[in-house]
C-alpha cells in the first residue's frame, strides 16, 4: 500500500490539477477568495463622499470682480463675484500645492512658489500650473451664496 | 535558458542532492501506519492554528493602536468599521481558543499513549514549554483590547506573579513597567505578544518538529509495523484539516462575532470578574487555599509536569507499575482540571 | 476512507465549504456601537464672537447649543442671524468690537433663509395669538391684574408677537434657540407648553388617547430626526403629525397649523373655518385632515369618527345657545345684576360670555371657555374622559346650577324645570343631534338601556331632521350627509338591539345583582361613635 502510493510522483501531482481540474479549481478558488478578503481588509474603504451646503457670502457682500477668502476644513477657499454669478475655488495651487494669494488690484490669483498666475475665473494665465483652480459647486438662494462642502466626521479614523 | 540552470549558474548547489534531500525529508518521510487513523494524526493542528494566528495577528497590527486611549477604540474600529475586520479579529480570537483546546487534546493524547518515555523526554519538555508560551500568548493577547476584563486580568495576573518567590517582585515590575497598570504595561504586553514571544515559539516549534523527525513518531503498541510516505496521504490530511479549521473559524466569527465588552475603568471592578476559561482551574484552585500555598502548589505542579518523563520511572521501576502510575496520575490531573473548570464556570 | 481519492474528495468538499463561508463573511455587517459627529467649520466673524464671549463668560452655553445645530454645520453663524442695521429696535453695539448686532432676531431674520415657513406661519391662527389676547381678551384686560398676566397669558400668546419692525411671530417658540432642534419641535410636549390646561387640555387629551398611549410606549424607538418634508415614520401620530407633517397620502408638510382645521372649535359657537386661514375652504381642510387619518385608519372608520365629532360640535352649539337663553331669562327677571362692562362709551366685555362677577356668570363662562372646549376637543381627539367627565357632565351641571339659581330667585321657568319629574328634562333643554350606533362597532347591549330614544316620541325622525337642517345650512359635506343617511336607514342594526345577547349575560346580571345585595349588608356594622 505504502509503496504504491509513494510512486505518485510530481507528474501525477500535477496531473491531479489537470485531470482532477475541479479539485484544483476548488482549492484555487478558496485561496483566491481568502486573498480577496484579506486585501479588502487591508485597503480602507473609499467612503461615498457626502456633501452639505455651507454659507459663504451674502449678495452684495463681495463687490463685483472681487474675492473673499475663507478657511474650510483647515484649507483656504475663495469666493469670487463674477458678472455671470459666483464661483468658489480651492486656494491650493494645482502645480505643487502652495496656497495662492488673491491680488485685489490685478483681480487675479498669484502663487508665490513658482510664479503661477490664475485669472479671476480660476483659469491658468501663466506659469507652471497644469490645471485651473479646483472649483466647488455653488448655489444661490434667497440672496445667499452657498458652496457644497465635503462632510467630514470628527474622529480618529478620518 | 531554464530558470533552474540560471540559478545553478550562480549558486553552487548540488541539484541532485537537493532533490534527494527534499524527497527524503519532505515527500517520502516515513510515517508509521497507525497515523492513518484521524485520532492519531492531528498533532499538526496546533501548528496550523498558530499559522492562522500569525497571519491574522500581523493583519491586526495594521489597525491596532497600543495606547490606553486608543486601544479599545481601535479594536472597536476593526470590529465594526473596517471591512472584514470582524472576520480577521474573529479568527484571531476563536483561533486562540481553539489552539489551546487543540494543545490540550494533543497533550492528552501524547500522555495517554505514553509518547513521553525515553528517548522522547526532551521533546516532552519542549512541548510543555510550548504550552506555557501559548498560555502567555493568550494572556498578553486579551489584555490588549483594554476592556474591563483586560485591565483587571492584567492587574490580578501581575499581582499573582508578584507572589512567586525570589523573582516575583522583579517580574511584577518588569511586566507592569512600574508600580501601576499604565500605558507602559499595555505597550510591554504588546511588544511581548508580537515581538518577543513569536520568534521564541517558532524556534521551539521548529525544534519540536526537528526532534520528532529525527526520532520518528512514537508508535503505540498493538498496531501493525510499517510506514507510508508523508506525501500524498498525510499531506492531504493536513490540507483537509487546514480547510476545515479555516471554515470553522470563519463560521464561528459570523455566528459568534468577537465582542467588545465595557471599556477599561480603573475605578470600578466588575462584580463578576473572571479570567478566560483556560485559566479557570488555577483561578478556582487559588480561591481554595492561601495565596502563597497556591502559587507554590502551581509551581510544583508545573515542575512535575515538565519533568514527568524522569519522575515516572524514578517512582515506579517495574514497567506495569509505571504504566498504571502514568494512567492514574494522568486521569487524576484531567479529572481535577475538568472539575475545577466546571466548578468555576457554573459559579457566579 | 483512507484512500487518496477519498482524501481528494474531502479536499474538494472542504474547499467549497470554505469558499461559501468566506463569501458569507462578505455580507455580514457589524452593528455600530458609536457614531461620530460632523466637523464644524467656524467662519471668521463667528470665531470672533465665540472668542470674546468665551473670554467674558457671557452666555457661553449657547455656543455649545449652536454647535449642535444644523446651522453650525452649514456655516450659519452668529452674524447671519444677529446682524443689525443702525436704528433697528434691538440694535446693540458689542462692547470692544466693531459689531452692531440685533439682540433679538425675529421672523424677519429667519425669513432670510426660511421664507416659506414664515409665510405659512403668518397665514395661520398662531400668528393672531397675540391679537386675541390683546384685543379680545377681557380675561386679561378686565378680570385680572396686569402684572399677573406677564408670566401667564403673554408667555404663550407671544407666539403671535407683533415686533416693532413689523415681523410677526416667534419661530423659536417650538424649536428653541440656539439648537433649533427639529426633534424638539416635533415632540408633543413642545406643543403642550401652551396647549394645556382646563380651557384647552390638548396635551392631556392626547396623552389620554390611544395615539398618546402609543406615543408613551414607543416614542423612545422613533427617529425624531427624520428628513423634513417626508411622511412621518412613526407608528402613532403626534400633534405635528396630524396638524403639520407630510403624509404618505399626499399631504405636504406645512407651518400653517390652520390648513387642516375645519372647525373654529375654540370659539363660543363652533363655526366652520373661513377660507382665509390656510387659504382653503373648510371642506378642503377636512379632506386634508382625513388624509392624515387614512394613513392608518380605514376610510369607513375615519369618516364616521369625524362625522360623530362634527355632530358633537353642532350639539355643543345648541347647549351654548341654551346657556345663553337661560342667562337671558335670569337677567330679564332681574336675577343677574351685571351685563356688559363699558369704558368711555365702548363695551369692553360681551355678555353672557364675560360676566365675571357672579357665580352664574362664571358658570356660563366656563360652559363656553372651559367645559365647552373640553367637550368638543375631547370628542375630536379621542380624549374620552375630557369629553365626558370634564366635558358634557360639567356642561350639564353648570346648566343645572344656572337654572337652580334662577329657581331660587323666583324665575318661574327655572322653578318649573327644577320641580319637573320628567326624566327627559335634561335632554329637553336643547335640540338634539344623534347618530345611530357607535364608531367602534356594533354592540348588542350598548343602547339597550332605557334611553332618550325610547322615551321620546319620534326620536329618530326629529334627530334626523335636525341633522338635515344643519347639512342644508352647509355645515356638513355631501359625503357626510350620505354616510349619515346610510346609518340612519340602517339604524336598527346600528343600534344593535336586534342582536341576541350572549348566553353569559344572565350570569353577569345575576352576579351584579348579588354584588349590590352583598354591598349593603356588608356595611351594616355595629360601630361605636364618640358622643
Amino acid at each position: 500500500m505504502a509503496e504504491k502510493e509513494s510512486r505518485q510522483s510530481r507528474r501525477d501531482f500535477l496531473q491531479v490539477f489537470t485531470r482532477g481540474a475541479p479539485l484544483g479549481l476548488a482549492l484555487f478558488g478558496a485561496a483566491a477568495v481568502f486573498v480577496r478578503n484579506v486585501l479588502a481588509y487591508l485597503f480602507p474603504e473609499r467612503k461615498v463622499k457626502k456633501y452639505h451646503r455651507y454659507l459663504v457670502a451674502r449678495e452684495g457682500e463681495i463687490p463685483l470682480g472681487q474675492a473673499k477668502r475663507l478657511i474650510i476644513g483647515g484649507k483656504p477657499v475663495f469666493v469670487v463675484h463674477l458678472e455671470d454669478g459666483y464661483k468658489v475655488f480651492s486656494g491650493i495651487c494645482t502645480h505643487l500645492g502652495c496656497i495662492v494669494r488673491w491680488e485685489k488690484e490685478k483681480e487675479r490669483f498669484y502663487c508665490p512658489c513658482h510664479k503661477g498666475v490664475f485669472n479671476k475665473r480660476g483659469e491658468v494665465v501663466s506659469g507652471p500650473p497644469p490645471e485651473p483652480l479646483v472649483p466647488f459647486r455653488v448655489e444661490r438662494e434667497s440672496g445667499l451664496v452657498f458652496m457644497y462642502v465635503e462632510e467630514k466626521i470628527k474622529g480618529p479614523w478620518s | 535558458m531554464k530558470l533552474k540552470d540560471w540559478i545553478l549558474e550562480r549558486f553552487p548547489i548540488d541539484f541532485q542532492k537537493f532533490v534527494e534531500i527534499n524527497e527524503r525529508i519532505f515527500i517520502k518521510e516515513p510515517i508509521p501506519l497507525h497515523m492513518k487513523k484521524w485520532f492519531y494524526c492531528m498533532g499538526a493542528t496546533p501548528l496550523i492554528l498558530f499559522g492562522f494566528q500569525l497571519v491574522t495577528g500581523i493583519l491586526l497590527t495594521f489597525y491596532f493602536v497600543p495606547s490606553p486611549e486608543m486601544a479599545y477604540e481601535s479594536v472597536r474600529h476593526i470590529t465594526e468599521d473596517v471591512r472584514f475586520g470582524f472576520w480577521i479579529r474573529g479568527i484571531h480570537r476563536w483561533g486562540s481558543n481553539l489552539m489551546i483546546i487543540a494543545l490540550l487534546l494533543h497533550m492528552t493524547r501524547v500522555f495517554f499513549t505514553r509518547a513521553y518515555q525515553k528517548p522522547r523526554e526532551i521533546n516532552w519538555m519542549i512541548g510543555v514549554a510550548l504550552f506555557m508560551l501559548t498560555l502567555t500568548f493568550a494572556f498578553t493577547g486579551y489584555s490588549l483590547t483594554y476592556n474591563q476584563l483586560s485591565y483587571w486580568a492584567t492587574t490580578v495576573g501581575t499581582n499573582m506573579i508578584r507572589e512567586v518567590p525570589l523573582v516575583g517582585e522583579w517580574l511584577f515590575l518588569f511586566l507592569r513597567g512600574g508600580e501601576d497598570v499604565s500605558a507602559n504595561t499595555l505597550t510591554r504586553f504588546y511588544t511581548i505578544h508580537i515581538g518577543f514571544l513569536p520568534p521564541i515559539l517558532i524556534l521551539l516549534i521548529a525544534l519540536h518538529i526537528l526532534i520528532l523527525r529525527i526520532q520518528g513518531v512514537s508508535e503505540p503498541e498493538g498496531y501493525p509495523k510499517g510506514h507510508y510516505s508523508f506525501y500524498p496521504h498525510h499531506f492531504y490530511k493536513i490540507i483537509i484539516a487546514t480547510l476545515f479549521l479555516l471554515t470553522l473559524l470563519t463560521t464561528l466569527s459570523v455566528i459568534y462575532p468577537p465582542g467588545l465588552g465595557e471599556p477599561a475603568n480603573p475605578a470600578v471592578t466588575p462584580p463578576h470578574i473572571k479570567p478566560e476559561w483556560y485559566f479557570f482551574p488555577v483561578y478556582r484552585f487559588l480561591k481554595l487555599v492561601p495565596l502563597r500555598v497556591g502559587i507554590f502548589s502551581v509551581a510544583l505542579f508545573l515542575v512535575g509536569m515538565t519533568f514527568w518523563p524522569f519522575i515516572e520511572p524514578w517512582i515506579a521501576r517495574e514497567k506495569r507499575r509505571r504504566i498504571v502510575l502514568g494512567y492514574v496520575v494522568g486521569s487524576l490531573v484531567l479529572i481535577s482540571t475538568l472539575a475545577l473548570t466546571f466548578w468555576e464556570t457554573v459559579e457566579m | 476512507m483512507d484512500t487518496v481519492k477519498a482524501q481528494q474528495w474531502l479536499i474538494g468538499i472542504f474547499s467549497v465549504l470554505l469558499i461559501v463561508s468566506l463569501l458569507i463573511v462578505a455580507g455580514v455587517e457589524m452593528k455600530k456601537s458609536r457614531s461620530f459627529k460632523p466637523e464644524i467649520d467656524v467662519n471668521e466673524t463667528t470665531a470672533k464672537c465665540i472668542n470674546c464671549h468665551e473670554k467674558k463668560g457671557v452666555a457661553v452655553k449657547l455656543i455649545d447649543e449652536w454647535k449642535e445645530s444644523q446651522h453650525a454645520v452649514q456655516g450659519i453663524g452668529c452674524l447671519e442671524c444677529h446682524e443689525a442695521k443702525e436704528g433697528d429696535f434691538d440694535a446693540f453695539r458689542c462692547p470692544e468690537s466693531e459689531f452692531l448686532i440685533g439682540k433679538h432676531p425675529n421672523p424677519n431674520d429667519c425669513a432670510k433663509c426660511h421664507e416659506d415657513q414664515v409665510k405659512e406661519f403668518a397665514n395661520s391662527k398662531h400668528a393672531v395669538a397675540q391679537v386675541m389676547m390683546a384685543l379680545k381678551g377681557p380675561d386679561r384686560n378686565v378680570f385680572e391684574p396686569t402684572l399677573s398676566t406677564k408670566h401667564g397669558c403673554e408667555q404663550c400668546h407671544n407666539i403671535g408677537n407683533y415686533w416693532p419692525d413689523g415681523a410677526i411671530g416667534e419661530c423659536d417658540a417650538c424649536h428653541s434657540k440656539h439648537r433649533f432642534s427639529i426633534a424638539q419641535a416635533r415632540r408633543p410636549e413642545t406643543c403642550g407648553e401652551c396647549h394645556i390646561g382646563p380651557d384647552h387640555p390638548h396635551i392631556e387629551i392626547y396623552l389620554e388617547s390611544k395615539h398618546g398611549n402609543l406615543y408613551s410606549t414607543f416614542a423612545s424607538e422613533w427617529d425624531w430626526n427624520y428628513d423634513p418634508g417626508q411622511p412621518v415614520p412613526f407608528n402613532a401620530p403626534t400633534c405635528a403629525t396630524c396638524h403639520m407633517s407630510a403624509t404618505s397620502t399626499g399631504q405636504k408638510s406645512t407651518h400653517n397649523v390652520s390648513e387642516r382645521l375645519s372647525w373654529e372649535s375654540q370659539a363660543p359657537f363652533s363655526v366652520r373655518t373661513q377660507k382665509y386661514w390656510g387659504g382653503l375652504t373648510w371642506q378642503e381642510k377636512q379632506k386634508n385632515m382625513l388624509a392624515v387619518c387614512y394613513q392608518c385608519h380605514s376610510k369607513s372608520f375615519a369618516d364616521r369618527y369625524i362625522l360623530t365629532a362634527d355632530l358633537v360640535n353642532l350639539q355643543y352649539n345648541e347647549i351654548w345657545k341654551a346657556t345663553i337663553d337661560w342667562m337671558k331669562r335670569l337677567r330679564k327677571r332681574g336675577v343677574i345684576a351685571t351685563t356688559e362692562f363699558a369704558f368711555a362709551g365702548q363695551n369692553i366685555t360681551a355678555w353672557p360670555k364675560e360676566g365675571y362677577d357672579e357665580e352664574v356668570e362664571q358658570e356660563a363662562y366656563r360652559n363656553w371657555h372651559h367645559e365647552g372646549r373640553r367637550f368638543r376637543h375631547g370628542a375630536m381627539m379621542m380624549g374620552a374622559d375630557y369629553t365626558q367627565w370634564h366635558g358634557i357632565w360639567e356642561l350639564q351641571e353648570n346648566l343645572v346650577k344656572i337654572i337652580e339659581y334662577g329657581a331660587e330667585h323666583g324665575v318661574p321657568e327655572a322653578r318649573a324645570w327644577r320641580n319637573s319629574k320628567d326624566p327627559n328634562k335634561f335632554v329637553k333643554l336643547y335640540p338634539l343631534y344623534d347618530i345611530p350606533g357607535s364608531t367602534w362597532g356594533p354592540s348588542a347591549l350598548a343602547f339597550r338601556g332605557n334611553m332618550p330614544m325610547d322615551r321620546l316620541k319620534n326620536y329618530w325622525e326629529v334627530v334626523y331632521q335636525n341633522v338635515k337642517t344643519a347639512y342644508e345650512k352647509g355645515l356638513l359635506t355631501d359625503e357626510q350627509w350620505q354616510l349619515y343617511t346610510k346609518l340612519y336607514e340602517n339604524r336598527e342594526k346600528e343600534i344593535g338591539r336586534v342582536y341576541e345577547l350572549p348566553p353569559i349575560h344572565e350570569e353577569y346580571l345575576q352576579n351584579l345583582r348579588i354584588d349590590l345585595k352583598e354591598l349593603y349588608p356588608q356595611q351594616k356594622l355595629q360601630l361605636r361613635k364618640f358622643e
